[in-house]
């Protein structure tokens, strides 16, 4: 600021305005003495600029994971002052507990199904809208929007949708099957069907959208050389756009594999988990079982081990990307 | 891309794009379909007429700006002391961060409960603040921390030479430079804060304090479970969102993007 009107004020003469800004406010050139007290003054001072950061982050969810690996050891309700210290109890109940295999079984297929949709879905849009298609930004807009809206909001919709009455049935019947009214979230295959398309529908606008971005770096000579020597255009999609891709396919992997581990609001909102655990995931089981339950102890041992699953798919994932030469996330 | 030179297989190409859209449009329709059931507009009316509406906005509002400004601060400086400045032990520091990269929010439940009430700050927007902040840090700062790793030294070296210090290197290279990656954060932990919906679910307990993502619970206990009612304030919702990201797309679409290459 104060430059700025330094230099207004120096129109005339702004050699000697220069002069005189440095000879007033700056020392001048800084020996080899200087210098090296400057790289000191670094070392002190670094410190303090990464400590912010350090405090909120590191500190607020270090404690909180020593605080849940403690509370892990523990009976507890969650209120009651003296809770009954039980060693590895919990543990042993949670491989015991068929809701915990249920809900790390749903997280698979979750992953699986998501993923390849996404990937399906989001390599289609972006080689689309590649092409000469007209009014790409008004798609990309539609295909982007769901990534903005929050799950909490969206999920009475779903609700609605999948009711008997809903959307869904509408249209079958209006497709002929007149007496159609199936309760989809009542059924514990469909309304797992039925959280995963919500969640498919949330997150293709951002795979969409890194796809978009990755196909935009693909040489144009490559696939002009291609063409020349007569690839058609599923070729050069498997030949040339595919493998130009795979850094950002394996980053997408690894963001899906977190997020479904991650999973939380679509199952919470539009299922509770149910119908009978049909819908469970490692995070709504924390949650009933600490908030509904009462067994804090319990809910921590899984908070424990789904760290540790995320933890080991982050490691895992990445050392797979690093072998295959793709650009690490 | 993909090169289509007959009139009709461009024409197919863009029948088949409109139709694969359609599923992406077809929850929204049926939102606002929906919201008009019944009473039609006169659900809107009755979801306004509450008058509670705006206060949910105004917590949602304090709530994504001050984790804004808490993380905006903890990043920026961490990110220049990280990439520019000696600290020793600097990498084992980060990697401190970075392991916090994959951590679920629902890991923290019990802890911070337990915390929160013990701390007195059960129902206030502080005791999802904190935590919010705390989870988006770890990532931001990787982000910022590439991007200015990408400023050379030099820069830095040169203001120094003319007799910066520390922070006015700061405050005029690194602070100017970095507007891009500022703008993909922003959008970054705006949005998570605002569509966040465990932690507000989990502190915060009556209707003065809470954020827009429990309206729909709570217009669910008022109006007896009347999804057109439900609907009509999912719609109001969305709305500021939806209109934020159509007038900003461009920032958006990068910032939410680069938010997902962790």
């Amino acid at each position: 600021m104060s430059k700025n009107s330094a230099a207004v004020k120096s129109v005339e003469q702004p050699s000697l305005n220069g002069q005189s800004d440095r000879g007033t406010n700056k020392p001048r050139r800084p020996d080899t003495a200087e210098r090296a007290r400057g790289k000191r003054l670094d070392r002190r001072f670094g410190f303090p600029w990464i400590l912010p950061a350090m405090i909120v982050s590191v500190g607020v969810l270090y404690y909180c994971i020593g605080y849940t690996g403690y509370i892990s050891t523990l009976n507890w309700d969650g209120a009651s002052p003296e809770p009954i210290p039980v060693g590895a109890q919990n543990y042993t109940h949670l491989f015991a507990d068929p809701v915990f295999w249920k809900s790390v079984v749903h997280t698979g297929i979750f992953f699986v199904v998501t993923f390849t949709v996404q990937v399906a879905l989001g390599m289609f849009f972006a080689i689309l809208l590649h092409s000469k298609v007209r009014l790409g930004v008004f798609y990309k807009v539609l295909i982007f929007v769901p990534v903005v809206l929050a799950p909490a909001t969206m999920a009475p919709v779903f609700r609605t949708i999948y009711a008997p009455d809903g959307q869904i049935n509408q249209i079958i019947r209006a497709l002929g099957l007149h007496d159609f009214s199936y309760a989809w979230l009542a059924d514990q295959n469909t309304a797992l069907i039925a959280v995963m398309s919500a969640a498919i529908w949330q997150s293709t606008g951002v795979v969409f959208v890194l796809y978009y971005a990755a196909m935009s770096q693909v040489e144009p000579e490559l696939m002009e050389a291609a063409r020349l020597d007569g690839a058609g255009n599923f070729r050069i999609i498997r030949s040339i756009i595919w493998p130009g891709v795979r850094g950002t396919t394996l980053a997408i992997a690894i963001l899906t594999a977190i997020g479904s581990l991650k999973t939380f609001d679509w199952p919470f909102l539009i299922t509770q988990g149910g119908p009978s655990y049909g819908t469970e995931f490692l995070g709504t089981q924390i949650y009933r079982v600490s908030v509904a339950l009462s067994q804090v102890g319990y809910g921590a041992a899984l908070s424990i081990i789904l760290l540790v699953l995320a933890l080991t798919v982050a490691v895992i994932l990445n050392i797979a990307g690093k072998e295959k030469g793709a650009r690490r996330v | 891309m993909f090169e289509v030179r007959r009139w009709y297989t461009r024409g197919a190409l863009q029948l088949v794009l409109t139709l694969m859209v359609v599923p992406f449009v077809f929850p929204l329709i049926a939102m606002v379909q929906g919201s008009l059931a019944g009473s039609g507009w006169g659900n809107y009316a009755t979801v306004l007429s509450l008058g509670l509406l705006p206060r949910f906005f105004i917590n949602s509002v304090l709530l994504s700006t001050a984790v804004l400004v808490i993380v905006l601060a903890c990043t920026l400086t961490a990110a220049f002391g990280f990439s520019k400045l000696h600290i020793r032990g600097k990498e084992l520091f980060f990697w401190m961060l970075l392991a916090a990269l994959t951590l679920p929010e629902v890991v923290l439940l019990a802890p911070l409960f337990a915390t929160v009430t013990a701390a007195g700050a059960y129902n206030s927007l502080w005791a999802v603040i904190v935590p919010a902040a705390a989870l988006q840090i770890p990532f931001t700062v990787l982000l910022a921390r590439n991007f200015v790793d990408g400023i050379p030294d030099e820069l830095i070296e040169a203001a120094r030479v003319d007799g910066a210090n520390t922070w006015q290197a700061f405050r005029h290279i690194i602070m100017p430079l970095t507007r891009p990656i500022v703008a993909a954060i922003v959008v970054l932990v705006f949005i998570n804060s605002w569509n966040g919906y465990l932690f507000p679910l989990l502190f915060l307990q009556t209707p003065e304090q809470q954020t827009i993502t429990l309206v729909p619970q709570y217009f669910v206990g008022q109006f007896n479970n009347d999804q057109t009612k439900v609907l009509a304030a999912a719609v109001l919702t969305a709305l500021p969102v939806l209109i934020a990201y159509i007038s900003l797309q461009k920032f958006f679409e990068r910032g939410l993007a680069a938010g997902a290459l962790k």
